[in-house]
């Protein structure tokens, strides 16, 4: 739609023609250039941010630099072309999934609205076959004979400084949350050519600062913050403290122990940033209550892994930690907490990168006896299986009237539903923790569910109006909910959920807040000894 | 103005298929939009359709400008966080008189009508401010949140630098100030 200028407005008030011009598009998508402006892009990463990873063993970011998306001039490398058409060859070559997924669409459809990029915004190349074009037209041009031949007729396209700038456009418009791949019949991962996207760009040093940042602050202290061990530990003695001013229970974690039973490991928002250090807490109590002998690490302080964002080898290197430090505290396995694409590193990753883990055990919990068979290549278990198996076998005891101001749906993060399966642990768990909770509409959620709008490092405020666009579908579903059935918590197992997706309900439904499973789980927890204060909003009480 | 609501009735239909279509064409790729029916699936679109609809029924009952304060709500919170300018954003709400006078233009017996638009045009005037003013809301409460995830310690993750390689510059430069 054409701007609304002065004149047209005076005339349209005399006369009365349409202020309205319609926007359909007469050009071909090729045509439609990439245009950066203030609020449409993430900010690129800080050069000493990727001076300092490129220093580093194992990995690989060159061509440090500042330079700003909405300049003509990107200051790419020189040889530009060649690098990123040596690294799309490279990668042809390495990833047989990548080549099929370039030869094999038939460009039916069933992907086209499924993202909630292309949902919130009605842009073309949000669909996920069109962002995969993005890339196929470069691939027909350069590594098909017909795309060298035929040209644009096959929809081959040259390598231009404008495609790349596109290429940057759109892989960060696209969360990798794959619920266009539940619908493709021939089962190509857009995500995985997203990865393959942003793999490319960060060759000619194309990237975004929240990115790299958390990146590169993992790869010195081991978390997102760069939190130094004493101040990792300081605040979960916080988180400690606040428990016993609430319950009574005096919770004394361990760091760092040797020949604890479990390592425990869970995103690093869980033990700073508000609503996570509820579910921290959640997670407190429910290991007291239960006498389990685990321990943390200062080490492996993060569950999140923004090198899945990032690169293979970044996400390989930053997910060692967890092995490493399992085996050098000689735990038997390891308890996971509530995070989305951790658990899609653990589960889909993990193993095949950093194991085999012949030092540890399957897991088997200590309290119910039960063994997770289906962590017995990765010997992680999920904090929602873990606690679905206490409730089961009747050994923790919840009073569900303790979330009586809870009215609850659930979210099922794009990562535990779709990468691992989890559906319906979580919900066991909210059966017996809360006695009010409505599922949203079935096209959202399980499998289908819709992404907060702002994972994979897309959750940062410069592109606040993007995230709320494309978090609408997502909030569209909490609103339903909310207006028929009064809910008023949204649960999630996800870290990024619960920070992005309480700035998407203060945007679309303020009077929904949104908890982790294992705070609304801390809050029902019955413990003995307890001496708990009248908690009417739970943990969160104010006291 | 009786006779005027009377045709606006009439051709209810009409009016709001146009002044829908027209709206939704704003959109780079409007088909989808269009065109799918579920609600969940197509919340831009279903949510358009539905406020616009509200609006239109609102303004033949000439109720109070506080009833239409929620299917406005319905479509500017959407047009507020998309690209679309201040005033492309609530362009559709005048639009509507473009379109009744288009519908009316058509048929020979509305004609006379053309004429007697003007309380019709006060009201979409009215329903048009209070768009602006939810419109103004809904960046406010951007903004807000901005700064809320700036106060609340998400933007550490970033925006901050890293501790321990803060305290090992300041050893560093410390080191080095004792060596001169």
């Amino acid at each position: 739609m054409a701007v609304v200028k002065v004149d047209k407005l005076a005339r349209s008030v005399a006369e009365g023609p349409s202020l309205m011009t319609g926007s359909i598009p007469t050009k071909n998508w090729m045509d439609v250039p990439a245009v950066f402006k203030p609020g449409n892009y993430a900010y690129p990463a800080k050069a000493e941010v990727i001076r300092y990873l490129d220093s580093q063993k194992g990995v690989s970011f060159p061509n440090a630099r500042e330079w700003n998306p909405e300049d003509d001039d990107w200051k790419l490398p020189e040889n530009w072309k060649e690098i990123i058409l040596k690294g799309l060859a490279d990668r042809l070559d390495r990833f047989r999934s990548l080549k099929i997924f370039m030869d094999c669409c038939v460009r039916c459809g069933a992907c086209a609205d499924k993202c909630h990029f292309f949902i919130g915004t009605g842009d073309p190349k949000n669909m996920p076959v069109l962002r995969a074009e993005l890339l196929r037209s470069v691939y027909r041009k350069e590594f098909t004979r017909a795309g060298k031949i035929l040209g644009k007729m096959v929809g081959a396209r040259e390598m231009t400084a404008g495609v790349l700038k596109e290429w940057f456009m759109y892989a960060y418009q696209c969360t990798e949350c794959r619920r266009c791949s539940v619908f493709c019949p021939y089962g190509i991962d857009t995500a995985e050519i997203t990865m393959m996207l942003r793999e490319l760009l960060h060759m000619v040093g194309v990237g975004i600062n929240w990115a790299m940042e958390p990146v590169s602050n993992s790869n010195r202290t081991g978390n997102h913050m760069g939190l130094t061990p004493q101040a990792f530990k300081g605040n979960v003695e916080f988180l400690c403290d606040d428990i016993e001013n609430l319950t009574g229970v005096r919770v004394n974690p361990t760091f760092n122990r040797k020949g604890a039973e479990v390592l425990f490991v869970t995103p690093s928002a869980d033990v700073f940033a508000e609503p996570g250090i509820f579910t921290c807490m959640g997670y407190l109590l429910l290991f007291e209550a239960i006498g389990l002998d685990y321990t943390w690490s200062t080490y492996a302080s993060e569950g999140g892994n923004f090198g899945l964002f990032t690169s293979n080898e970044m996400m390989k290197k930053l997910n060692g930690k967890i092995y490493a430090e399992a085996k050098r505290l000689g735990v038997r396995w390891i308890l996971g907490g509530e995070c989305g694409h951790m658990w899609r590193v653990l589960h889909q990753y993990m193993d095949t990168m950093n194991g085999p883990t012949d030092f540890l055990e399957i897991p088997r919990s200590p309290i119910t006896g039960t063994v997770f068979d289906n962590a017995a290549s990765t010997k992680m278990v999920h904090i929602s299986e873990f606690t679905a198996d206490l409730i089961k076998n009747n050994k923790i005891k919840l009073d569900k009237s303790r979330n009586a101001h809870v009215v609850a749906t659930f979210h099922d993060s794009c990562n535990p539903s779709r990468a691992m399966g989890l559906l319906d642990e979580p919900r066991y768990v909210l059966d017996n923790v809360v006695d009010n909770w409505f599922e949203m509409p079935p096209n959202t959620i399980r499998e289908q569910t819709f992404c907060c709008g702002s994972g994979t490092a897309l959750n940062t405020d410069e592109i606040m109006e993007l995230r709320m666009r494309s978090g609408l579908p997502r909030a569209n579903a909490v609103r339903y909910v909310h207006e028929k059935h009064g809910v008023n918590t949204l649960g999630c197992v996800c870290a990024i959920d619960r920070a992005t997706l309480t700035t998407l309900m203060n945007y679309w439904v303020p009077e929904v807040q949104v908890a982790g499973l294992s705070e609304l789980v801390g809050n029902a927890l019955v413990i003995e000894g307890e001496q708990r204060q009248d908690l009417t909003e739970g943990l969160r009480t104010l006291v | 103005m009786e006779a005027v609501i009377e045709a606006l009735a009439r051709k209810k239909r009409e009016i709001l298929s146009l002044w829908i279509e027209r709206t939704l064409d704003s959109y780079v790729a409007p088909g989808f939009f269009k065109t799918a029916k579920d609600p969940f699936a197509n919340p831009v679109g279903s949510n358009i359709t539905t406020g616009l609809t509200a609006l239109f029924d609102l303004l033949l009952a000439d109720a109070e400008i506080q009833a239409f304060a929620q299917p406005l709500d319905q479509v500017v919170r959407i047009r507020a966080v998309q690209e679309f300018t201040p005033a492309q954003a609530v362009a559709p709400f005048l639009e509507l008189k473009w379109v009744v006078k288009q519908v009316f233009s058509g048929d020979q017996g509305l004609k006379p009508l053309l004429a007697k638009l003007d309380e019709l045009d006060c009201r979409i005037d009215r329903m048009a401010l209070t768009a602006f003013n939810i419109y103004s809301e809904c960046r406010e409460q951007l903004y807000r949140n901005r700064i809320r995830e700036l106060k609340s310690g998400s933007s550490i993750l970033t925006d901050a630098a890293c501790p321990s390689a803060l305290m090992r510059r300041a050893q560093q430069g410390e080191s080095a100030g004792l060596e001169k």
